[in-house]
C-alpha cells in the first residue's frame, strides 16, 4: 500500500501537498499570496546551494562539515576584496570562490592522503576555516557591498531574484554531472562499495578529493549569494545555514531514487520551507518553528525509507538461492569501512546474500522489483 | 581414568549435505589432541557443535569429566570446562587486553562502581604470566600488539577464572597467521598447560605441528572419521595418506589447444603472504593456484590485479609492464579480475544490475557528453542472456540476486573488458552447485576464446575441472606445479600439506 502510493519515493511531494492544503485553507490570505510564494523560494536559495554543495562529496561517501565556514570565507573574502576598489568585483567572487576551493583541497588532502575520516576532517577544517575568517574581518572594515556587486546577482528576473536562476541553472548542472556522465556514476560507486570501486578500476582517491574542492567552490557560491541577498555580511552566517542544507540531502535521499540525488534534495528542501512558512503564519514570533520541523521531518523521512528497505530485505530473502551450507560467503564481513551509515539496511539480515556495505544514504527501495 | 571429552555417534546434517557422519572422538586429560583433515571434512563443524553454534543431529551423547554435556548448548559447554580459541581469536581491537579480558569476566569494582584499573591490570599481567608470557603491554590496543601476542592475549582470556575449572582448551587454526618464531612461543605456552593438566584439542594444517605437539590425532575425511590414533605410530606419509585417502580422479579437464608464447609473465613476485614467484600463462591456458590458507594462493591475484601492492617483481602482459597497485593500470594492460568475496570487494551494494555490471567501463556508452542509458541497458540485457542471469531487470538491486547470480555479473563485468588475461579469485565460493557448473562453463569459453586464465581456489575439485596446469603453493612458493594427467585432487592435497615452513 504504501509502496503503491509511493509514500515511500514521493513522501516530500505528498508532505507538499499537505501543506498546501491545509495552510491553504486556514491561512489562505498570505499563503497563497504571490509575496509569500516568492519570499518563500528567494529565502531557500542560499540553503539550497548550500544542500547542492553537501551533496557533491556525500555521493562518493565523504562527508563535508566545512560547506558552513566555507561560506562565511568566500563572505569575508568578497567583502573584503569589495573595500578595494582597484579589484573588480566579479575578479573579487571569484578570488572567494578559489579560496573555498583551496580550503576544500586542503580538507581532501586530509581525507584521502592521511586517511582521516571525513567528518572528522570536515569538522576540524571548520573550525580552521573559521579561525581565518574571524581574523580577516577583524582586519578589515566590516562595510556593506557596492551597488554594483550586488547587481550582478541581485534584481530580478522574470519575476524572481536572479539567484533564484543561478540555484536553478547549479542543479541542473549537477543532475547532470551526478546521473549522465560517467563522473557521476563512479562517484556513486565509490560512496557505494570503495574497494570494488576501485578494483573495477575508479579512481577513488581522485573522486573524493575532486568531490571535496567542487563543494568548497559551490559553499563560497552560496556565500557569494547571500552577500547579494542580504548586502552585508556577518562572520558567524555560514555554519547556521549547515543544519537546513545536511537535512534537505538526507531528506532528499530518500525521494525519487534510492540515494542522494538533485532534484530530491530540491523538493525536500522546498517542501519543509513550506511547511515552515505555513507554521510561522500559525504561530507568530516562533523561533522554534523551523528547527523543530526540521529535524522532525528529517527522522520521519529517513525512518520511513530504512523502514522500507528493511522489508524489501526480508522479501527478497526467500527468493534467493540459498548458499552451500558451512560456506558462509564472504558476508560476515559486512559492513565494512566509510563514514557513519544512515540506513545500513541489508545488513540488518544475517545470513543473506545481501550485501551489507551500503555507503552513506544508501536507502535501498524496492519499488523497482514488481515481482 | 576418566577422559576429559568424550563424544560419540556425532552426526550432523545441513540441507543436502551432510557434514558429519557418526563420528565419535575422545579426548584424555592432559593430553594434545589434534583434530585435522581437509577443508570441508567436518573439523570446524565439530568445533562449531561444541561451542554451540551448530546443534548436532539427534542421537549424539558427549561428556565431559563424566559430566553429561548437552551438544549445541554454548553455556554448558562453558559451565563443564570448555574453553574455546577461534581462528579470528575473537578479540576486539581496539580495546587492550586488560579490557579484553574483561569482556569475559567482567571488572571487578569498588566504590560507586568505579572499575579497579591498576587491580585489573595486575590480573591481566599476572593471568598472561601464567601462561609465561611477559612484557605484553596490557593497556595498549590489542590491534596494535604483535600476532603472537594477540594469541596470548585470546587464550588468555579463554583461560581467564581458570579456578573455575577450565578442562579443555580448543584451539581452531591457531598458527594461520603466525610467524615462526611466535609458533614456538605458542607451543610453549601449550606445554605449559598440559603441565598444568589441561587439555588442548588442536585443529591445525600444518602437519609439522600436529607430530611436534601432538600425543594423539584424530583423522576426519569426507565428514566422517577414518582414523584415531596415537603420533607416534604415525609417520609424515601416513597421516597425509589417512587426510586425502584415495578418491577416484573425475579425469582431467577439457583438452584444449594451448599454444604459443607466455602471454602472462610474472617474475619475482613478493607481496603479502607470496615470497618469490614466477608463472607464464599461455593464451587459451586456465592455470590452477592451490594451497592451503598463508600459503600464498589467497594473495597472488591480487598482487598481480593492483588489489594490493607488490614488494617486488615484475608482472607483464605481452610486453607491457602491469603497474603495481593501480586496478585501473592493470585493467587498462589488458588484465581483468574477479575478486574474492564479492560482498567485500567485488558487488556496489547501492546499485543495480546494470550499474555494478557497466561500472568497469563506461566510456563506450558517454557518447556525445552524456551516458546513454538506452544503450546501456541493452548491454546488460545481452549479459543477462548470456550468462543467464536471474534477476527481475536491469535495474534490480545487485544484492537481490542469488550468490551465484551475483557473481554472474562480476564475471560480466571482468569479461565486458575482453581482457588478455582473467584472473578468478575464488570464483566459485560460496554459491550453489548450479551456478557452480554455470561458472566453470564460461570459464572454459574464456580460455576457448583465447584468455589466459589464472583461478586461485581451495576447491581443488575445481581446479581438476577447470585448469590445464595447476600450481600448488607452499609457504608463499611454488612447491609443484601439475600438469595434464597429474592433475588429480589427492595429488594437490597431498603436496600443499607435505611441505611446511617449519619442515626444515
Amino acid at each position: 500500500m504504501i509502496r503503491r502510493l509511493g509514500f515511500d519515493r514521493f513522501s516530500a511531494l505528498y508532505l507538499w501537498a499537505l501543506f498546501m492544503l491545509y495552510f491553504g485553507i486556514t491561512k489562505h490570505a498570505t499563503f497563497f499570496s504571490s509575496t509569500t510564494f516568492k519570499l518563500v523560494l528567494q529565502e531557500n536559495v542560499i540553503v539550497g546551494v548550500l544542500a547542492l554543495a553537501f551533496l557533491v562529496p556525500l555521493a562518493t561517501g565523504t562527508y563535508d562539515l566545512a560547506i558552513g565556514a566555507q561560506m562565511s570565507l568566500s563572505l569575508v573574502i568578497s567583502s573584503t576584496l569589495a573595500q578595494h576598489h582597484t579589484v573588480p568585483n566579479l575578479l573579487g567572487m571569484v578570488i572567494a570562490l578559489v579560496a573555498c576551493g583551496v580550503a576544500g583541497a586542503v580538507s581532501g588532502f586530509f581525507v584521502v592522503k592521511l586517511n582521516v575520516n571525513s567528518f572528522i576532517a570536515t569538522l576540524g577544517m571548520s573550525q580552521v576555516i573559521t579561525a581565518v575568517v574571524y581574523h580577516t574581518s577583524f582586519q578589515s572594515i566590516n562595510s556593506p557591498f557596492t551597488n554594483s556587486f550586488e547587481s550582478i546577482g541581485a534584481g530580478n528576473f522574470l519575476g524572481v531574484q536572479r539567484y533564484v536562476w543561478y540555484l536553478l541553472v547549479l542543479a541542473i548542472i549537477l543532475w547532470f554531472v551526478l546521473e549522465h556522465t560517467p563522473a557521476g556514476r563512479f562517484m556513486f560507486a565509490t560512496g557505494g562499495n570503495p574497494e570494488a570501486a576501485r578494483l573495477a578500476g575508479v579512481q577513488t582517491n581522485r573522486l573524493v578529493w575532486s568531490s571535496l574542492i567542487v563543494s568548497g567552490v559551490i559553499a563560497g557560491f552560496a556565500g557569494v549569494v547571500y552577500s547579494w541577498k542580504v548586502g552585508d555580511y556577518d562572520t558567524t552566517v555560514g555554519p547556521g545555514y549547515l543544519f537546513p542544507a545536511v537535512a534537505a540531502v538526507f531528506f532528499g535521499a530518500s525521494q525519487l531514487k534510492g540515494r542522494a540525488n538533485v532534484w530530491g534534495t530540491m523538493i525536500a528542501l522546498y517542501a519543509l520551507a513550506w511547511g515552515i512558512e505555513g507554521l510561522q503564519l500559525t504561530f507568530i514570533n516562533s523561533n522554534w518553528v523551523q528547527p523543530a520541523f526540521e529535524g522532525v521531518a528529517l527522522l520521519l523521512a529517513v525512518a520511513l525509507a530504512s523502514y522500507q528497505g528493511v522489508i524489501r530485505v526480508r522479501r527478497a530473502k526467500p527468493n534467493a538461492t540459498p548458499d552451500a551450507p558451512g560456506s558462509g560467503g564472504a558476508t560476515a564481513e559486512a559492513g565494512g569501512g566509510g563514514p557513519p551509515v544512515v540506513t545500513s539496511v541489508a545488513s540488518s539480515a544475517p545470513g543473506s546474500d545481501a550485501e551489507g556495505h551500503t555507503g552513506p544514504l544508501a536507502v535501498t527501495h524496492g519499488a523497482d522489483e514488481s515481482a | 581414568m576418566q577422559e576429559t571429552l568424550r563424544i560419540e555417534h556425532l552426526s550432523k546434517t545441513f540441507p543436502g549435505q551432510a557434514a558429519l557422519i557418526d563420528v565419535s572422538l575422545s579426548v584424555a586429560p592432559a593430553e594434545v589432541h589434534a583434530l585435522v583433515g581437509q577443508n570441508g571434512s567436518g573439523k570446524s563443524t565439530i568445533i562449531k557443535i561444541l561451542a554451540g553454534y551448530h546443534q548436532p543431529d539427534p542421537g549424539a551423547s558427549a561428556w565431559v569429566d563424566g559430566h553429561p554435556l548437552q551438544l549445541g548448548d554454548g553455556e554448558d559447554a562453558q559451565k563443564l570446562g570448555l574453553r574455546f580459541v577461534h581462528q579470528d581469536l575473537g578479540l576486539v581491537g581496539m580495546l587492550s587486553a586488560v579490557e579484553n579480558l574483561a569482556l569475559s569476566v567482567g571488572y571487578r569494582t569498588g566504590f560507586a562502581r568505579h572499575i579497579k584499573w591498576s587491580e585489573e591490570r595486575r590480573m591481566a599481567r599476572q593471568a598472561l604470566a601464567d601462561l609465561g608470557v611477559e612484557g605484553i603491554d596490557v593497556t595498549a590496543p590489542v590491534a596494535a600488539l604483535p600476532p603472537s601476542q594477540r594469541t596470548a592475549v585470546a587464550i588468555a582470556r579463554a583461560l581467564v577464572g581458570w579456578e573455575d575449572g577450565a578442562k579443555l582448551l580448543i584451539l581452531d587454526e591457531p598458527t594461520a597467521t603466525l610467524p615462526d618464531d611466535d609458533v614456538k612461543r605458542l607451543f610453549e605456552v601449550i606445554h605449559r598447560l598440559k603441565d598444568r593438566g589441561v587439555s588442548i584439542l588442536y585443529v591445525s594444517h600444518h602437519l609439522d605441528e600436529v607430530f611436534e605437539l601432538a600425543d594423539r590425532v584424530t583423522v576426519l575425511r569426507d565428514a566422517r572419521k577414518v582414523a584415531e590414533t596415537t603420533v607416534s605410530e604415525l609417520d609424515h606419509e601416513g597421516l597425509i595418506e589417512l587426510i586425502v585417502g584415495h578418491q577416484i580422479s573425475h579425469g582431467t579437464s577439457s583438452e584444449v589447444a594451448v599454444g604459443g608464447d607466455a602471454i602472462l609473465s610474472v617474475r619475482g613476485l613478493w607481496g603479502g603472504t607470496v615470497e618469490g614467484v614466477d608463472l607464464d600463462v599461455r593464451p587459451g591456458e586456465v592455470v590452477g593456484i592451490a594451497g592451503i590458507t598463508g600459503s600464498g594462493r589467497e594473495d597472488l591475484l591480487g598482487l598481480l590485479a593492483g588489489q594490493t601492492p607488490r614488494l617486488a617483481g615484475t608482472v607483464t602482459i605481452g610486453s607491457v609492464e602491469v603497474a603495481n597497485f593501480d586496478p585501473r593500470a592493470a585493467m587498462a594492460s589488458g588484465v581483468a579480475f574477479v575478486p574474492a568475496e564479492r560482498s567485500v570487494r567485488g558487488t556496489i551494494g547501492t546499485m543495480s544490475v546494470r550499474e555494478n555490471l557497466t561500472v568497469t567501463d563506461l566510456s563506450r556508452h558517454f557518447v556525445r557528453g552524456r551516458i546513454r542509458r538506452r544503450q546501456e541497458i541493452t548491454e546488460t540485457e545481452q549479459w543477462i542472456q548470456r550468462l543467464s542471469i536471474r534477476t527481475s531487470s536491469t535495474e534490480a538491486i545487485i544484492g537481490s540476486l542469488s550468490g551465484g547470480n551475483q557473481q554472474k555479473v562480476m564475471f560480466g563485468k571482468a569479461l565486458r573488458l575482453h581482457p588478455e588475461v582473467l584472473l578468478l579469485d575464488e570464483p566459485t565460493q560460496g554459491i550453489d552447485v548450479g551456478a557452480k557448473e554455470q561458472i566453470h562453463q564460461l570459464v572454459d569459453e574464456a580460455a576457448g576464446e583465447g584468455m589466459a586464465t589464472v583461478v586461485a581456489s581451495t576447491d581443488t575439485d575445481e581446479l581438476v575441472r577447470l585448469c590445464n596446469r595447476v600450481v600448488v603453493m607452499v609457504d608463499g612458493r611454488i612447491a609443484k606445479v601439475l600438469t595434464g594427467g597429474d592433475i588429480l585432487p589427492e595429488r594437490i592435497e597431498h603436496i600443499q600439506l607435505q611441505t611446511s615452513r617449519r619442515a626444515s
